[in-house]
């Protein structure tokens, strides 16, 4: 017999099922774990990041000695093991200096991976003192920059972070809770920047502050409330066409259905086009009279006699071959 | 009025327009960034600040003139208090991002459901759990627990079938042959269930 992994209560039995794929997926979760060279900095930082993302997170306490770049097989169990499809991993070492390496799982295996260094200018959420996060409101997101459109690493930049802190999606959006903007950054490319020399990285986050501005619309400002880190592109792993094109399939029943001949004019109203079927008319009620009821119907005998005669003085101007065969009966009128 | 004029502007000037994706409230500004003001330690902050300002306000004036749709659910129920919220309905977002985990396939069909599509048969309607029950004049379950196939177990006297009539089973007691039926019948669902399963596995 083959082995069906069989769940023995109802609690695991719900725990397999929140597991397996599903048509509407549910929130991206996270899972952060440090490396055996992350340093105080490195937990810091993922901490202040994991702040952004609650409460869809996990996070490992002991250090991993894992090099995802050689090896992710781990980080993989990782991912299956705690149903996480985002995962950010620390190193440090002298030629790649703090390191978090940024990877997302498609079906529990690295679809991509990115490796930022974070840049001496950084600025954690405790040296802002300002505030906490409120727990699971979705960001707005601001990309500067035209990189972020064009260049492929920018490209990926974007729909990383896009994906690991849009929280829940949703067709309905609170206006109390827009507040939190993370604001992506990259310069220009130069002359000289290679694929070893990109722009790095500006990662800000503000808090939105509205004010009243005489019209229906507010005044925007907005007030750092941090992180801040500044990061310097390293490595990256791209998705392979077959896996990326597997993941980026939209479901087929939950696309959309296209309504024929529906349309709305100029005015906002719903026009459309009605097919009526075919309308038998030997069906249609006419006028309801004692006369007219089938019973009052005269005998037959006589009245076909007298319909083929009056039939057949007619043909004679068209055509006779189509009647030489015997009168199919008429019917009753 | 004098008032207006402290009021700042809502309005932001872009050389290339920004787009939108406001199903994940998300602004994409094209708009090059100077390199000179990004490289310099006491612009940098307030060059960005700047720059992510003026994009926050496109894209605040794009959300906010979205549809808007009032409910009066309560956000916190432990007051009881119910306060209108303004909700905002936000298009399906436009950036394609992948996956979690492949699109779930379709459960193959069961050798039952190969032979009524075959055939045309349709689902039967459900008509429910209970029966009508003429002796007791009461509704009983069809089946499990004082089920009406378990009738005969309790009778004290039941008839014999013909079909037993003459043969070895003649003897056995008819109850624990309705009983033994049952029984029977579960065992074989189960073996065309563990069939089904290793037939869609393979």
């Amino acid at each position: 017999m083959i082995r069906t992994i069989k769940p023995k209560n109802a609690r695991s039995k719900r725990a397999l099922a929140k597991k397996e794929a599903k048509l509407v997926e549910n929130t991206k979760s996270a899972l952060f774990v440090p490396g055996a060279t992350g340093n105080k900095l490195l937990h810091d930082a993922m901490v202040d990041l994991m702040a952004l993302k609650k409460p869809f997170v996990k996070k490992f306490s002991k250090k991993n000695e894992i090099r995802p770049f050689e090896d992710y097989s781990e980080l993989e169990f990782f991912a299956e093991k705690n149903d996480t499809s985002l995962m950010v991993f620390s190193t440090h070492n002298k030629k790649r200096p703090n390191t978090l390496i940024f990877s997302r799982f498609f079906n529990f295996k690295v679809y991509d991976m990115i490796e930022l260094s974070i840049l001496p200018n950084h600025k954690l959420l405790q040296d802002f003192k300002k505030l906490t996060f409120t727990l699971g409101l979705k960001p707005m997101f601001v990309f500067n920059g035209p990189l972020f459109d064009s260049h492929p690493v920018y490209q990926h930049l974007k729909s990383l972070f896009l994906d690991f802190y849009r929280g829940e999606e949703t067709d309905l959006q609170d206006v109390a809770g827009l507040q939190y903007i993370i604001a992506l950054s990259a310069g220009e490319l130069d002359d000289n920047s290679s694929d070893k020399n990109l722009p790095p990285l500006h990662f800000r986050v503000y808090k939105l502050k509205t004010f009243r501005s005489g019209q229906k619309l507010p005044r925007v400002e907005i007030d750092e409330i941090g992180p801040r880190f500044d990061f310097k592109i390293g490595r990256r792993i791209s998705p392979s066409e077959e896996i990326e094109k597997q993941a980026n399939e939209r479901p087929k029943q939950l696309q959309a259905k296209v309504k024929k001949n529906v349309s709305t004019d100029f005015m906002g109203d719903k026009v459309a086009q009605i097919h009526v079927g075919k309308q038998d008319l030997g069906k249609l009620q006419t006028r309801k009279m004692k006369g007219l009821k089938a019973r009052y119907d005269q005998d037959s005998d006589f009245d076909e006699e007298n319909d083929q005669d009056f039939d057949d003085h007619n043909d004679g101007m068209d055509s006779d071959i189509e009647y030489d065969a015997p009168q199919p009966k008429k019917q009753k009128v | 009025m004098s008032e207006e004029k402290e009021y700042k502007s809502v309005t932001v000037d872009k050389p290339i327009p920004t787009t939108f994706d406001l199903g994940n409230l998300a602004t994409f500004d094209p708009n090059p960034l100077d390199n000179s003001k990004l490289k310099n330690e006491n612009e940098r902050e307030a060059y960005l600040t700047a720059t992510t300002r003026d994009n926050v306000q496109l894209l605040i004036n794009q959300i906010l003139s979205l549809p808007v749709k009032t409910t009066t659910d309560s956000q916190v129920s432990s007051t009881g208090q119910n306060a209108t919220m303004t909700l905002i309905q936000l298009p399906e977002p436009i950036t394609q991002l992948p996956r979690e985990k492949p699109i779930p396939k379709a459960k193959p069909p069961t050798k039952w459901e190969q032979f009524a599509a075959r055939k045309g048969i349709k689902a039967k309607t459900k008509d429910g759990k209970m029966v009508y029950d003429e002796a007791t004049g009461q509704w009983v379950p069809k089946w499990g627990y004082k089920g009406k196939n378990k009738e005969l177990d309790n009778q004290w006297l039941v008839e014999v079938e013909d079909k037993v009539k003459n043969t070895e089973d003649e003897l056995i007691d008819p109850r624990s042959l309705s009983r033994a039926d049952r029984k029977k019948l579960i065992k074989k669902n189960e073996l065309q269930h563990k069939r089904n399963v290793k037939n869609a596995s393979s």
